[in-house]
């Protein structure tokens, strides 16, 4: 649909005396006036008055300006986004879970604690771990829960411990989460595979980093765990996680495993089955559920029966005579949400979770690793692919091949909005220079990739031919490039163009 | 399998291209030992027709209620239709975090707008594109206060808080060494002053309290200012029933510094606890400590108007272990739904329908002290919910509502207030419901 022009603030079609929303009829007496006379709300500043036409009309045309995954590839490696079936919407819908009320008494929701539980049981046998919470509300929750646990799980033992090792390849989030729980992090250095580095690396600088082994051998009992994503944030799987875990688990510490990539796993290997104690799992990724711009997310996580005693309660457990909250969890680490997490999220999961059945899901797992293989070897040689290890379900090349012509991982991205296409992640992972890493995920038909490794092809082309166009893209957005520069050093966050009152 | 286009001779394609014979060639790299030999141990896919039917019996499994009064930190309110008819948009549903602003300007101009009404209603000035919900709102909330407030050591929270938030902010703040929580009691339903200035003391940082607290009185935020900010501490106000801040003045205005709690009211429903809003506020001074994502405005390279998610080097993407926070993602599409829903409503639709529920809640309160079984435990002013005494049996009482169709107030017993029921009363509970309730409850033997 074309937009006339960008869409204003709503907050400028505001005219006194309009209305979106009748009251319905009162049919009691009117409040009385029981506050104190200070706390009585004052004027409203910036709510608008509008009608319903013009706030239709508002977010329809915002709409418009917003790239979803229904318009094509949104191949954001690591944060990908696979198809959202609409069955999982009709069934999160359903009065019965929308409107039920997370105080009830639990005879009233046993619907829902069933759900919660089968839900649970499904996460138990695809991790291969033994105990399940869907109390995280996003995947950093989920970290955070899960190192909670980890160190619950050594003050139980008596034992302080104050380092979380994260691999340099890592997601922000796994340093700030170690941060939040209280630990100081240690950087492990990759090896030139890409994977986790035992042995330990100078950089070209010629810096020394000490590898996993002199790490566990300096530090010692010091190591409360490791943070490792696998397949890592390049898609390679680290094949030596065992023995990672081996290496933790001799000095006491424990081995987490950021689940971001377990859409790579999924009936193809269980963590569970090679060392890892803790994870978590991003429910709106590996299990389709939307991302809402942004959210709301779910990020449950699983660990061993070692580790269950310390899960956030309450707990969902079945017995006798149906399923109940278990609250009475003395060595709990609390609660991390107000409730039992995001269970509208968690129904969609297992909706998803009951369309793909146990073969579905391995059927998904592998074509999102054919997918990916094909895009990197369709691409490879037009665009750099700095790590040569097999990789799995994401493959992260550069702009090495394009940077004499001057065209750089930016230009890239925007050029491919000009073609229609969302970007994939950029300059992530750190360890990459000028990264682009691209996932598309098993719901891509091999006429949605051509048509994307055709747009890229196209790019390095114009990159040769007409550097400059790229540098202006894109020209066929809403918008083109933003002054972010400005947005940071004189932030704007809400409008105040109100009158004074 | 529906989800997946998969057809034998693409397939083929693919896999020619790549050079392998078979898709499981590609996991190779995962050692043979660590691979599952094995089918998962799981049903096989089923249809949307199948499915549903597993799911819509779960649903049937919960118990109907003809009308709800519960509330405590969940509140059943009328959704316009217009608001679920444009958060289904798959442009909102779809979409990812707006990382490319070119192309998610309706993410990123929804969130300016929503930040603008935060700040509106809360009476400060910044705010991020939300939190996960109230509880860990109020968490974070405590931690920026720390953070402004550095060489302090003492998060001091009302008891009046919901329990589960101070649970949860003590799951927030256990793992850091050198800080304590300290609780404050409440005194006829409202934050002690007494207690609160013993407990005051040059290492506080910030106090917490609810506004209005867990029990629905409303706390003076005014009074209680004075000696926390004499003290240099800051006050965070905890709201659970954002919808009071049609009724109630904004927290920025009568002292408090943070705004953090639950924004669920607008337009969303209570869905067994989630997923929920929560919202944070701060004065501007305190932008650069707060945690998530910031939307900001700018232009382009034309010079139009546009936003982006802006001050990220406080997030943990740029400052890892420094960020002040590991938040990213959040609770966007609930707080376009609140976004949608505060626009419909506007100034006028928000003060007139919290008059509506103070209203509502008056009037039940009336007809259930008149059923005989309650008595009142203060006189406190609330919003559209209030505790009562329970003369007789709470669980005898309570079966006989849920046998009547209704669902009834929270007992209060197992959070420490033996023999109290918090009832909550919304535009949703009709007079009809309201007189058949306390109809229902003269008839028990209190």
């Amino acid at each position: 649909m074309l937009n006339r022009n960008r869409e204003p603030l709503i907050f400028e079609s505001s005219v006194v005396g309009k209305v979106g929303m009748d009251l319905p009829h009162l049919d009691v007496p009117e409040a009385r006036d029981t506050r104190p006379e200070h706390l009585r709300r004052g004027p409203f500043q910036a709510l608008p008055s509008v009608s319903e036409v013009e706030v239709i009309r508002h977010f329809t045309r915002l709409s418009h300006d917003n790239y979803g995954v229904d318009d094509g590839i949104y191949p954001l490696g690591s944060c990908t986004m696979k198809h959202n079936p609409r069955l999982n919407e009709r069934v999160a819908s359903l009065p019965a879970f929308a409107e039920s009320h997370p105080l009830s008494a639990q005879e009233d929701v046993q619907g829902n604690l069933a759900a919660l539980f089968m839900l649970q049981e499904w996460l138990k046998e695809i991790t291969g771990l033994a105990a399940v919470t869907l109390q995280p509300s996003a995947g950093a929750s989920g970290e955070l829960t899960g190192v909670m646990l980890i160190r619950a799980h050594h003050v139980a033992q008596g034992a302080s411990r104050r380092v979380i090792l994260t691999p340099d390849s890592a997601h922000g989030t796994n340093p700030a989460t170690a941060a939040m729980a209280g630990y100081e992090v240690v950087e492990v250095p990759s090896a030139p595979d890409g994977t986790i580095s035992f042995e330990d690396v100078v950089d070209h600088t010629g810096k020394h980093h000490p590898g996993l082994i002199s790490l566990v051998e300096t530090l010692g009992a010091e190591i409360a765990g490791a943070m490792i994503t696998n397949p890592n944030t390049l898609g390679v799987f680290e094949h030596r996680i065992q023995e990672v875990a081996d290496l933790l688990h001799g000095i006491g510490a424990l081995l987490y495993m950021d689940g971001a990539n377990m859409n790579a796993l999924v009936g193809v290997a269980r963590p569970g089955d090679f060392g890892v104690d803790v994870m978590h799992l991003n429910l709106h990724k590996t299990f389709s559920t939307p991302h809402g711009g942004g959210g709301p997310g779910a990020g449950p996580v699983a660990c061993t029966a070692q580790l269950e005693p310390f899960l956030p309660r309450p707990v969902v457990v079945r017995d006798g005579s149906g399923y109940r909250m278990d609250w009475d969890r003395r060595q709990s680490i609390g609660k991390v949400h107000g409730f039992f997490g995001n269970f509208g999220i968690a129904i969609r999961a297992l909706t998803y979770c009951l369309s793909h059945g146990g073969d579905g899901l391995r059927a998904a797992t592998l074509r999102a690793i054919v997918n990916a293989n094909y895009l990197r070897r369709r691409l490879e040689g037009t665009y750099h692919l700095p790590i040569q290890s097999p990789t799995l379900h994401e493959v992260v090349f550069n702009d090495a091949l394009l940077s004499s012509a001057g065209v750089h991982t930016l230009d890239v991205a925007k050029g491919l909005i000009d073609r229609g296409f969302h970007p994939p992640t950029i300059y992530f992972p750190l360890i990459v220079p000028g990264a682009l890493m691209i996932e598309p995920t098993e719901s891509e038909s091999k006429a949605e990739l051509d048509a994307f490794v055709a747009a890229l092809e196209d790019i390095a082309r114009q990159a040769q031919s007409d550097p400059e166009a790229l540098h202006r893209a894109p020209v066929r957005a809403p918008l083109r490039r933003m002054d972010e520069t400005t947005a940071a050093r004189k932030p704007v966050l809400r409008w105040t163009g109100f009158r004074p009152q | 399998m529906r989800y997946l286009p998969l057809a034998p001779s693409e397939d083929r394609a693919l896999l020619d291209v790549i050079g392998v014979d078979r898709a499981e060639d590609l996991l190779k790299s995962i050692p043979e030992a660590l691979r599952l030999n094995r089918g998962l141990e799981l049903p096989p896919h089923a249809s949307e027709l199948d499915v549903l039917r597993t799911m819509e019996g779960l649903a049937g499994a919960n118990r109907p209620f003809r009308s709800r009064f519960l509330g405590a930190g969940a509140y059943s309110h009328y959704i316009p239709a217009a608001v679920d008819h444009l958060a289904s948009r798959q442009e909102w549903f779809t979409s990812y975090t707006p990382y490319q602003p070119e192309i998610s300007q309706g993410t990123l101009q929804a969130i300016f707008e929503y930040q603008t009404m935060i700040c509106d209603l809360t009476g400060l000035e910044v705010t991020n594109a939300s939190m996960y919900d109230g509880a860990t709102a109020a968490a974070e909330a405590a931690l920026m206060g720390l953070r402004l407030n550095r060489h302090r050591g003492t998060v001091l929270a009302s008891e009046g808080l919901h329990p589960h938030t101070l649970e949860v902010i003590r799951t927030f703040l256990a793992p850091r060494e050198g800080l304590a929580l300290v609780e404050v009691s409440l005194k006829d339903g409202l934050t002690d002053p007494e207690d609160l200035r013993a407990k005051l003391s040059e290492d506080v940082a910030c106090v917490l309290v609810g506004y209005p607290n867990f029990l629905g009185c409303v706390e003076d935020l005014q009074a209680l200012a004075e000696p926390i900010h004499a003290a240099g501490a800051l006050l965070v106000s905890v709201t659970q029933e954002a919808l009071a801040f049609g009724w109630l003045e904004a927290p920025g205005h009568v002292g408090a510094d943070l705004a953090a709690g639950e924004a669920m009211s607008f337009g969303n429903r209570t869905s067994f606890g989630g997923p929920f809003l929560g919202f944070l506020a701060a004065r501007d001074s305190g932008k650069r400590e707060m945690p998530g994502r910031l939307i900001g405005q700018t232009h382009d390279a034309d010079g139009r108007p546009g936003c982006v998610l802006t001050l990220a080097s406080r997030e943990q993407h740029i400052r890892r272990e420094r960020a002040t926070s590991n938040i990213c993602s959040n609770q966007a599409l609930i707080a376009l739904r609140a976004n949608i829903f505060l626009q419909l409503a506007g100034p006028e639709g928000l003060r007139g329908l919290a008059e509506q529920n103070a209203a509502k809640a008056q009037y039940l309160r009336e007809k259930l002290l008149d059923s005989g079984c309650f008595e009142p435990l203060w006189e406190a002013p609330f919003f559209n919910e209030f505790a009562l005494r329970c003369q007789g049996d709470v669980e005898a009482l309570q079966h006989a509502c849920r046998e009547a169709g209704f669902q009834p107030g929270l007992d209060l017993g197992p959070y420490g207030w033996d023999g109290a029921v918090l009832w909550c009363a919304t535009e949703l509970n009709t007079r009809e419901d309201m007189d058949r309730l306390a109809e229902v409850l003269g008839a028990l033997p209190c």
